[in-house]
């Protein structure tokens, strides 16, 4: 898809008699009382990419070469045998809708219900199709798994919630794409969000329970970013990177759907959880930016994050990341230039979560 | 349901992250040391190191060699020298390039570049500002434009009173942001005077910045003057 061409007239631009939006009303904005905001993310990364300049080039061409790649997938898989329980599922950059050249396959065979030997397909069926060469999952025991949903959703918290079980319900949730078995793939998807739910969600609150999960994957993540650099100096700068971006985003953009579950009644969070995860994490903040009145700022972080998608899809900048120590990296000057491109999108993450009309929320529910 | 009655009555104090720009300290000029202490006393997150002369300039290079790694600071600017320049441009480009790793942006004005181009190796570092009714140049989008047409990766500073010196309206603030947004990387606040001296900003002038300021609401803001007093 072309790039948009220049907006008419800037959105954040106030309309003449409005004052000053500093002082922002703490009202909960429900997405039909915005103009032009649906109530689903879905595409809402384009409506914003339509206010920019640049249109966010990068990330329009990842998302068209994942949905081909996708669909390249899908007919490779169709022959594979699979009974009706279970899924093939893809993760990371196909499931963010961000494929570049050097993206691999990070995928779960996700089975609906216990723990069995005899489901199919058995992981060796799938070894000739998927994660070949480069694009091999990785190897930290998460992907390239068979995965059940029963003991991944019973196993909410304590000590058989291993980081393994973790990584793998919060990457199902906010960065997962079906590529056979969508049936199966979204009952498992119910069952977590339920898990979640269940006796837990109140009208008009943030889901506690997934909100608490949520916050401590993402400071897993980074503690376990800090254990890794402590035991290997190898491809510490990719890693860093990625954490500061794509990661960052991972957070983000499942915090804010679990934040608009304020606006909800407690039967109809599941359904609008379920809705908002299905859309990749830049719908997700694309429409909050939209939602919230934030185009200028939306525009600027995810203009960052699309720089850095086209950062990524350069095999010469990715091997010289794989290849920066943390000590080499102070000194880099293209590592300084990304850790530039993430201060401008964390920039703008806060400003949504904390100057806009998601405020209070922040301040309410994320610190404690 | 979050109450209506949590009504967040901002101001530009309260903005994050807020940071001062040392270049109005005028009593601690050169003294670098000191001048970080001060705009330590009003953010230890933001700050601009203003080498308005190229004197000040070079002492500043010196400085930050030694002192660069142990600053706090998580966004700091360095305003480039406008005054009694003697180096060739070229010269001054290899040192502004030279500066450290910390510093995240580097301000210039664009009515003393003599050959934007030059500038072009600073990359994203390089940062122009737009420029107050007196200048010749730089005042508008349409002034600006040649000068990011020629350094590509260049972000934007919104000097918020020099746009309000050229229209009080602040439409040409407005422009500026239509035109030149997605580059913005800070904001300068202060109120200025007849001549655009910076003063501390007035209640008028942060009335009148408001809609401006609510645009660039991810961005550092740096006060060009001492914090107003309400």
């Amino acid at each position: 898809m072309p790039p948009p061409g220049p907006p008419p007239a800037w959105p954040g631009r106030p309309p003449p008699g409005v004052g000053s939006p500093l002082q922002h009303p703490v009202v909960p904005v429900p997405a039909g009382s915005v103009p032009g905001v649906t109530d689903t993310p879905q595409d809402a990364l384009l409506e914003l990419a339509a206010h920019s300049r640049s249109g966010f080039p990068h990330l329009v061409a990842a998302r068209d070469r994942t949905e081909r790649d996708l669909d390249d997938l899908r007919r490779r898989l169709s022959d594979v045998p699979r009974d009706g329980t279970t899924a093939v599922v893809m993760m990371g950059s196909w499931g963010r809708r961000e494929r570049t050249s050097g993206s691999d396959d990070d995928f779960l065979v996700l089975v609906d219900g216990e723990r069995r030997p005899d489901a199919e397909p058995q992981l060796e069926r799938l070894e000739s199709l998927l994660g070949l060469g480069e694009a091999k999952p990785g190897t930290q025991g998460i992907f390239g798994q068979q995965v059940f949903v029963g003991p991944m959703v019973r196993h909410i918290g304590l000590q058989d919630d291993t980081n393994a079980n973790l990584t793998q319900r919060m990457l199902l949730l906010l960065e997962s794409v079906p590529v056979v078995g969508r049936e199966s793939y979204r009952r498992s998807l119910e069952q977590v969000v339920d898990g979640y739910l269940a006796g837990q969600a109140k009208d008009y609150r943030p889901p506690r329970f997934l909100l608490n999960d949520l916050i401590r994957y993402w400071r897993t993540i980074c503690v376990d970013f800090a254990g890794k650099a402590r035991a290997e100096e190898q491809k510490w700068g990719m890693r860093n990177a990625k954490l500061r971006l794509n990661r960052k985003l991972l957070f983000a953009g499942g915090l804010v759907p679990v934040l608009l579950c304020h606006l909800q009644r407690q039967d109809d969070q599941r359904a609008f959880l379920l809705d908002a995860l299905q859309a990749p994490p830049t719908d997700r903040l694309a429409h909050a930016f939209l939602r919230y009145d934030a185009v200028d700022e939306g525009v600027r972080a995810l203009g960052a994050y699309d720089r850095w998608i086209g950062l990524l899809d350069d095999a010469e900048t990715r091997a010289h990341l794989r290849g920066l120590t943390r000590e080499a990296a102070a000194e880099d000057p293209r590592f300084r230039d990304v850790r530039r491109l993430a201060k401008e999108f964390e920039q703008g993450l806060l400003a949504l979560l904390f100057e806009t009309r998601l405020s209070p929320l922040a301040r309410e529910f994320v610190v404690f | 349901m979050v109450s209506h009655a949590i009504v967040d009555a901002r101001s530009i104090t309260a903005h994050h992250p807020l940071g001062t720009s040392t270049g109005h300290v005028v009593e601690l000029r050169g003294q670098w040391d000191l001048l970080v202490r001060r705009a330590l006393d009003v953010s230890t997150l933001a700050v601009e190191l203003a080498a308005l002369s190229e004197p000040e300039f070079l002492s500043l290079c010196d400085w930050l060699q030694d002192a660069g790694r142990g600053l706090p600071f998580r966004f700091l600017s360095v305003h480039a020298p406008t005054k009694q320049l003697a180096l060739p441009e070229a010269d001054l480009v290899e040192l502004l390039l030279a500066l450290p790793p910390v510093v995240d942006a580097i301000v210039v004005h664009p009515d003393v570049l003599e050959r934007p181009e030059r500038f072009a190796a600073l990359g994203r570092t390089l940062v122009i500002e737009n420029m107050d009714g007196r200048k010749g140049t730089g005042r508008t989008a349409a002034e600006l434009e040649p000068y990011f047409a020629a350094l590509p990766d260049a972000g934007f500073c919104l000097d918020v009173p020099h746009a309000g010196s050229i229209d009080p309206s602040m439409g040409v603030a407005h422009d500026l942001l239509d035109a030149f947004g997605e580059r913005l990387r800070h904001v300068h606040v202060s109120s200025v005077d007849e001549d655009c001296h910076h003063l501390p900003l007035t209640a008028e002038d942060e009335e009148a910045f408001g809609p401006v300021l609510a645009r660039c609401r991810d961005v550092p803001w740096i006060l060009e003057a001492d914090l107003p007093r309400r």
